[in-house]
């Protein structure tokens, strides 16, 4: 059927996936402006269409290729160029290409990425239509989804990089895209700074990973793999916390005698870790995702929500095989999804801005994913992934939706986000809330939506899996030991991801409520006045409305900043915002069915599907707790998932009981009962302001020490000290110069005489020469009239009386000696003068080593 | 028949006295006929050595003996010759600028 | 030895360093243009018995006869003022330059005497044709041998009367300054006036210079 497309191992449709969305940025970049608003439109939603389509036709590529050679891990590879090559811890040479390759599992985040960043595109050309950079917003766009591919679908690290990087500074880019105001600028640069700090583990871990296995390329490091712990004490990795000094008392306690031994898979991991904190925005770099928020809505939709943050999760997928050599490392990816999940929650119940609290419902839920890979479940976080970018842009474009309708009357972009001023929003914007529900019914974990399978399926094996370290019982490993996580930790998981998922229930719900349900508190609904109508028909002349934001913006109407007065009712958005809302609406309920837990489906497709992919990984290293008792795994399945129900249930109605029959009045009177706690957690627990106080103003004074150590040291003595000399020479050399001739003339003479006495004296000089044979010639310059006279053998007494015209004299050394030679010139006024001249021969070499 | 020496010896002493003269005095003019002196000093030492090495020549059919020295002395005169006609005329120009002919008054591209 | 060239050489040689002494050391350019005339006679002695006719008689039409003139005619117009009273400023510089040159050219002179007596060899003197030093004789050296010189030389001669035309002529066109606009003149750049020689009158000697050639003039 698809036999006319290329071979598996020269698959050049990989080329037309890269190529459209980066001609779209190239063309809308650079000619977009001249172009027009239409064909710009045009160009960016074909770009990502013609790339979706090419997806799809490899994917099936894949799914008959995966078919032929039955449950094996097959690839689409497609070679570009050699980009340069390198010599590995091994010796051997470690080729770095310019190589894509699709497999199951970059198959499946491809279509992911090209297929919902497609309906954001097609959603973002209705919501930015009134913006002025309209060209350089799908520029940007286009060339994001252009970064996300090479990384997905880059089949070593480099490339992996390249695209990493690339996604960063679309990020950056696009976050900071009104960068007329400032604060957007700086969150652009917050979320590039962050993430770099996540790039410098990248870069360790690529280093340790070609010194150790050899390889950067997925096959080759997969290859390589077992050298990251075998076999001896040179493959382990010797840590000094502090330096390697020696610290005395007090400080004897942070260094200790020996160093901290880990082994390579470890570092690896680590610093791996360090890279995906970064970029999926895990403790302690998540930072910069809620300041993110101030970027247009698409742009969170696609970027923080859908694909970006989630290249850690994947990069975690891709190389499994890796981390699960360590345990220890896996852990610490667990606890440190768990804990963010929890982290996040809190803060997002107590936000008031629509986008934040999705912001910190994202950091939230990539905690899960984090948890669910930490755990070995690969396939359940990765499933989660699949999920969430669903329901996240789901969710995420229905707040554009409501901050586009909200925009016809309230401007200030702080305010038309607020939770606060929005409320019974479902009578007016029907399609948005019947989507929203949806999405949220997804999130919160509404048995059989997409939600609730892939979270369960999450906490299940966050409780019922533990990790072991594959070589566990071979060569030094046997010695040593290695670290296994202790066995509470499955418990302690559980019991974190359960109470996040009821805060995740409960904030949703909250969130849903207070946006569509009760009383719309925006502005007065209701015809407006014929004072107003007039002013609808006149163009903008009211001085007082400054309309500088650039920001969701829907001129044309009238705008009143009083809310008492009447004004049109919030619209629903057109057609190109709502149908992919309704199609992403209805993934989120339904993708379920490619993943279903608790035996619905006797082979869940998903897990099929990847399980080549993850085989090496899980195969040894994730067994069952309770030493692998597989028939108590499957006898506490629908106990924990009635936990995840639980969940659901007391957060969904929690949030009823507070928000609807009680309209709000727990919550005001919890925060005006601990008004401290209120503010802190409101404050997101103050951690942007402990960074300020400690890191940031650490580097700034290094900052200041260095601006002043430039400006006393280097400006001062450097540059004006050097400055100072040449302009105190030159004050003393023009001293010389007072015009008078006289004093010309005189130093003319004086130089006259400096050359006369020099032409008027001889000056004895000698050359050495070795002849061969232990003979030495020493031959003298030459002058105007000079005539020689030698002596040869340094004793004073010249060997003749009178002084000849031979310049030459031949001397015998032997090895080891020396020999003075005294040498007497006259010139033609008779004057003599004479010169020592030694004449040595070095000790013959001994042994030639 | 007065040895050669003689007349280089004179011609050196010639020399300083004129050298001496130059650097010592600053009326510009002195300091011309010093220059004049100094000149008139090294036609004296060429139309001497011309005198003393008297080898033959085969190029000119007149000449046996070569006059080399002299014809460069000849040239000399007719050099400063020249010389002295445009110093003086700079002189007259310096005296019309400063109204002096000290030559410490001409001192524009101090420093 | 031949006395009366003998006493000849003497004689001129005396002459020759008197005239120089007088150029260096007089007060008044017109003493020190009579002792280059000396010394300029005394030159041309000593080519006559160099056997340099010829170049005897150049001399002293041309040095004589012509440079001794132009001085002579410059420093009438210079009048008084060509003439400086000796003072103490900057002397250092001048004696420090005089004294070395004048050592270092009377060491050389020492040195080189004293390395010719030690080596007991005399300059060759043979004797000269009838024709050496004639003007027959200089006159094919010169316009054979030496003709581009020649020919280069009157270029030059050239060369330099236009240009000390030039440089002695002043502003074309501009008439010689009237007395204001020589005190103006001397404003701008003053003169010390403290200059004046005691007992001196306004002199004999023209104060104003003409800025250009008479008009009468053939050049």
């Amino acid at each position: 059927m698809l036999s006319f497309l290329p071979p598996p191992n020269d698959y050049v449709l990989i080329a037309v996936i890269l190529g459209m969305p980066l001609l779209g940025a190239f063309v809308n970049g650079i000619w977009g402006n001249r172009l027009g608003k239409r064909a710009v439109r045009l160009m960016a939603l074909s770009a990502v269409g013609a790339s979706f389509v090419a997806s799809l036709i490899a994917f099936m590529s894949l799914a008959q290729l995966s078919e032929q050679d039955k449950g094996a891990h097959v690839k689409l590879v497609w070679n570009a160029w050699e980009w340069m090559h390198t010599t590995g811890g091994q010796g051997a040479t470690v080729p770095i290409e310019v190589k894509f390759s699709i497999d199951q599992l970059s198959g499946v985040m491809m279509l992911i990425v090209t297929g919902v960043g497609f309906l954001i595109h097609l959603y973002a050309t209705s919501y930015m239509e009134k913006d002025k950079s309209y060209a350089r917003f799908f520029a940007y766009l286009n060339l994001f989804i252009f970064a996300m591919l090479v990384l997905i679908l880059g089949d070593n690290l480099p490339l992996l990089f390249v695209g990493w990087e690339g996604v960063g500074l679309c990020s950056y880019l696009l976050i900071g895209f009104w960068y007329e105001n400032p604060a957007n600028a700086a969150a652009g640069k917050k979320a590039f700074i962050a993430n770099r700090i996540g790039d410098f583990g990248l870069l360790c871990a690529m280093f340790l990973l070609v010194q150790y296995t050899g390889a950067l390329d997925w096959n080759g490091i997969a290859n390589g793999a077992s050298s990251l712990v075998h076999p001896g004490e040179v493959y382990r990795v010797h840590v000094w916390p502090l330096g390697g000094g020696h610290y005395e008392g007090f400080l004897h306690f942070l260094q200790p005698d020996k160093p901290y031994t880990i082994s390579a898979a470890t570092a690896v991991g680590l610093m791996l870790l360090l890279g995906c904190s970064g970029k999926s925005a895990q403790i302690p770099l998540y930072v910069w995702l809620p300041d993110a928020m101030a970027g247009p809505t698409p742009v969170s939709a696609l970027i923080h929500a859908a694909t970006m943050v989630t290249a850690g999760i994947y990069l975690i997928c891709r190389l499994s095989f890796v981390f699960v050599l360590s345990p220890f490392t896996m852990m610490m990816i667990a606890i440190a999804g768990a804990l963010t999940a929890l982290f996040a929650a809190t803060i997002a119940v107590v936000q008031n801005d629509i986008k934040k609290v999705l912001a910190y419902s994202t950091i939230s839920q990539l905690g899960f994913m984090f948890l669910g890979v930490g755990v070995g479940a690969f396939t359940a976080g990765f499933f989660h992934v699949f999920t969430h970018a669903f329901f996240k842009a789901c969710l995420f474009l229905c707040a554009g939706s409501v901050i586009h309708a909200m925009h016809a009357r309230i401007h200030d972009d702080d305010k038309a986000q607020d939770v606060r001023n929005m409320g019974g929003l479902r009578k007016w914007l029907p399609l948005t809330h019947w989507t929203f529900a949806a999405a949220t019914a997804a999130i919160i974990g509404l048995p059989f939506t997409s939600g609730f399978f892939s979270k369960d399926e999450i906490l299940y094996r966050a409780f019922v899996d533990r990790t072991v370290n594959p070589e566990n019982g071979v060569g030094l490993l046997k010695k040593l030991g290695t670290f296994a996580p202790p066995v509470w930790i499955g418990p302690v998981l559980y019991a974190m991801a359960v109470a996040a998922a009821t805060l995740t229930a409960f904030y949703m719900c909250r969130l849903y409520f207070l946006t569509f349900w009760g009383d719309f508190k925006g502005w007065t609904v209701g015809r407006p006045s014929l004072l107003a109508r007039h002013e609808i028909a006149a163009p903008h002349a009211e001085p007082d409305h400054v309309d500088d934001d650039n920001d969701d913006h829907d001129a044309g109407h009238v705008h009143h900043e009083d809310p008492a007065t009447p004004g049109y009712a919030p619209h629903e958005s057109p057609w190109q915002m709502t149908i992919p809302l309704i199609i992403l609406a209805a993934f989120s309920l339904f993708a379920g069915v490619l993943n279903p837990g608790f035996g619905i489906l006797k082979e869940r497709p998903m897990d099929h599907w990847l399980e080549p992919v993850f085989k090496a990984a899980s195969e040894k290293a994730v067994i069952f707790a309770h030493n692998n008792d597989a028939s108590w795994a499957e006898h506490m399945e629908w106990p924990l998932a009635l936990g995840g129900i639980g969940a659901f249930a007391i957060g969904t109605t929690l949030a009823w009981w507070v928000y609807i029959s009680q309209r709000g009045a727990p919550a005001q009177r919890l925060a005006q009962s601990l008004p401290g706690l209120y503010r802190l957690v409101l404050d997101k627990w103050r951690i942007d302001e402990l960074y300020e106080a400690t890191v940031i103003a650490a580097v700034d004074s290094l900052a200041e020490t260095a601006a002043a150590v430039d400006k006393s040291v280097i400006d001062g003595i450097l540059a004006r000290f050097t400055s100072l000399v040449v302009a105190a020479s030159g004050t003393i050399l023009r001293a010389f110069q007072n015009g008078v001739v006289h004093v010309y003339a005189a130093m003319m003479v004086v130089g006259l005489a400096v050359m006369g006495w020099f032409f008027a004296v001889p000056h004895p000089n000698a050359t050495v020469v070795d002849a061969g044979h232990d003979d030495y010639v020493v031959t003298a310059a030459p002058g105007v009239g000079y005539a020689y006279r030698w002596d040869a053998d340094g004793d004073g007494k010249p060997d003749k009386k009178d002084f000849g015209v031979d310049t030459t004299l031949k001397v015998h050394v032997e090895p080891g000696k020396s020999q003075t030679v005294n040498l007497e010139v006259r010139n033609s006024f008779g004057l003599v003068r004479t010169k020592t001249i030694h004449v040595a021969r070095p000790e013959e070499p001994t042994s030639s080593l | 028949m007065i040895p050669a020496e003689h007349y280089v010896i004179l011609s050196a002493l010639l020399f300083v006295v004129g050298g001496v003269g130059f650097l010592v005095r600053r009326n510009v003019l002195i300091t011309l006929m010093s220059i004049e002196v100094m000149l008139n000093a090294s036609n004296l030492a060429l139309v001497a050595f011309n005198r003393s090495r008297l080898a033959h020549v085969a190029t000119s059919s007149y000449v046996v003996q070569s006059h080399t020295g002299q014809v460069f002395a000849f040239f000399i005169i007719a050099a400063e010759a020249a010389e002295v006609a445009v110093g003086l005329a700079i002189v007259l120009a310096f005296y019309r600028l400063r109204r002096t002919v000290r030559s410490d008054e001409a001192d524009l591209l101090k420093n | 030895m031949n006395t009366a060239g003998t006493i000849y050489f003497y004689a001129c040689a005396l002459f020759a360093l008197a005239g120089a002494l007088g150029v260096v050391a007089s007060k008044n350019p017109i003493r020190g243009a009579m002792g280059l005339l000396l010394l300029i006679l005394s030159v041309a002695g000593l080519f006559l018995a160099l056997h340099a006719q010829f170049l005897a008689a150049i001399q002293l039409i041309v040095y004589a006869g012509a440079i001794i003139i132009l001085f002579l005619f410059v420093i009438m117009l210079l009048g008084p003022s060509a003439s400086t009273p000796s003072d103490r400023r900057g002397i250092a510089a001048r004696v420090f330059g005089g004294g070395l040159f004048g050592i270092a050219g009377l060491a050389a002179l020492w040195a080189v005497v004293s390395a010719a007596m030690a080596s007991h060899r005399a300059m060759p003197m043979p004797a000269p044709d009838d024709s050496f030093g004639g003007i027959d004789a200089f006159g094919s050296v010169l316009f054979a041998d030496a003709l581009v010189p020649f020919e280069l030389s009157s270029g030059l001669l050239m060369v330099a009367v236009l240009g000390a035309m030039a440089v002695a002529r002043g502003r074309q066109g501009q008439k010689s300054m009237s007395k204001n606009e020589q005190e103006v003149a001397d404003s701008a750049f003053p003169v010390e006036k403290a200059r004046e020689l005691p007992g001196q009158t306004t002199g004999v000697f023209s104060h104003e210079i003409p800025a250009e050639t008479p008009k009468e003039s053939a050049s």
